[in-house]
């Protein structure tokens, strides 16, 4: 009861601290989830072309690409479906700030080698058709604006209208659970 | 008192312990089970995926194949004119090895089957060397096999021993080895691959078919003359799909 009153007080005065707060996690949430998702979604159908589009890059042995090329849309679409429904946030949003530096880091590098390339983000990749200029300045700067939102999720896990939330999965013993079910849906994706 | 208030004291602790206990214990569950059900979608997404870009097998022979004067090369069974899938390809393309992995056999499968007349156009988009002569020295030897089948052989071995983009590949002693190897017996073959004879013929085919189709890039697959999306083409099954339904039609 004690216990149960006293939860309560401790995240309604926390709520009511900062409401604004915890609705901006809410919007980074969404926003890094349905960028992620969609990229997912427009890969996953074809990951040969996903595995081509890793390639393009010419940064991983052969093996390595193909294991990304089909891993990845996989990879996106479960993170960013965790992020809009609000399980695991925090991890998720790890997952999602490490796969926007590597895009970043790939982006750069292929920019940085003069690479003329499709980024393949949404489908697609390769190299690009004669007459097409490639556009990495603003993969990069959307690329990074996504990484802000990863790190505030990061910082500041939840938000609003998350499901973890709902099921009472957060507090202060849940971090420790949360690692190690991320670990197990990494596995598994 | 004292000892009575702490009686009442460690009850009520213990009573508490308890309600903490069951809650750790059903956010425990809660944790496992989500943990489960996030893990199922995942492997099924996955198991999805895979089987997306799985290639099918070539099931049985191939149907007949013919060399065209033009250097474009058909396979369809006899009597089938419908529909047509011609796919512009570049032996020296990193993409179109992908393509021909991934959904090379289910074209052969679908020209045997009587479903399609697949038609192969090798073209050179590359400017800039290794890559444009590495093209230039494979596509003109290829030319130089008369026999549909082993055209074929020739075809896909060229493919599978592709070099990089970086190197100077397809050397002449290979291209001569190679189509020993793939049993290609046409008389002139050898002086017709060391002579590059075909080389100006193959330059001007796929000058001709870059410019008259506007072709961006290969590889190139087209249905009834359509281009089609790449995400169908490197997907076996929506390939399979979208030419079966053009069949219909």
């Amino acid at each position: 009861m004690v216990q149960l009153a006293s939860g309560t007080s401790v995240s309604e005065r926390l709520q009511s601290e900062k409401p604004a707060l915890s609705w901006v996690t809410t919007a980074a949430r969404l926003i890094l989830a349905a960028v992620l998702v969609a990229a997912g979604a427009l890969k996953i159908g074809a990951p040969a072309l996903s595995v081509q589009a890793v390639r393009g890059y010419q940064l991983l042995p052969d093996s390595v690409a193909q294991v990304v090329g089909y891993g990845l849309p996989v990879l996106e679409i479960i993170v960013g479906v965790l992020l809009a429904v609000g399980l695991f946030t925090r991890v998720a949003g790890v997952v999602s700030g490490l796969l926007m530096i590597a895009f970043i880091v790939g982006i750069g590098s292929a920019w940085a080698r003069g690479l003329r390339i499709d980024c393949g983000c949404f489908g697609g990749g390769g190299p690009l058709a004669a007459g097409r200029e490639p556009t990495y300045f603003w993969e990069l700067m959307r690329d990074v604006g996504l990484l802000a939102c990863a790190a505030w999720i990061v910082v500041k896990p939840s938000g609003r209208l998350s499901m973890e939330s709902a099921l009472g999965l957060t507090g202060p013993s849940g971090s420790g659970d949360d690692d190690s079910a991320a670990e197990n849906g990494d596995s598994a994706a | 008192m004292s000892k009575r208030t702490s009686e009442a004291a460690r009850a009520r602790i213990a009573a508490q312990r308890e309600v903490l206990r069951k809650q750790e214990q059903r956010k425990r569950m809660t944790m496992i089970i989500t943990v489960a059900v996030v893990a199922v979608v995942a492997v099924a997404i996955g198991w999805w995926s895979m089987r997306q870009g799985a290639a099918e097998k070539v099931a049985g022979g191939l149907a007949p194949i013919t060399v065209q004067e033009d250097g474009s090369v058909v396979m369809a069974k006899a009597g089938v004119t419908s529909p047509v899938v011609d796919i512009y390809e570049d032996y020296q393309c990193p993409a179109c090895k992908q393509l021909e992995e991934t959904s090379g056999s289910t074209l052969k499968n679908l020209a045997a089957e009587g479903k399609a007349k697949v038609v192969y156009h090798m073209i050179t988009i590359f400017q800039q060397d290794p890559t444009k002569s590495n093209s230039l020295r494979a596509a003109s030897a290829a030319r130089c096999v008369t026999d549909g089948a082993q055209w074929m052989t020739y075809h896909d071995l060229l493919y599978k021993r592709q070099p990089d983009e970086t190197t100077s590949g397809f050397g002449i002693d290979d291209l001569v080895k190679w189509g020993k190897e793939a049993g290609v017996t046409a008389p002139g073959f050898e002086s017709c691959v060391r002579d590059q004879r075909n080389s100006a013929a193959h330059q001007q085919n796929s000058a001709q078919l870059i410019s008259s189709l506007k072709l961006e890039g290969t590889p190139t697959v087209m249905l009834d003359g359509k281009p089609m999306d790449t995400n169908t083409a490197f997907a076996p099954s929506a390939l399979r799909d979208a030419v079966l339904s053009a069949a219909k039609s």
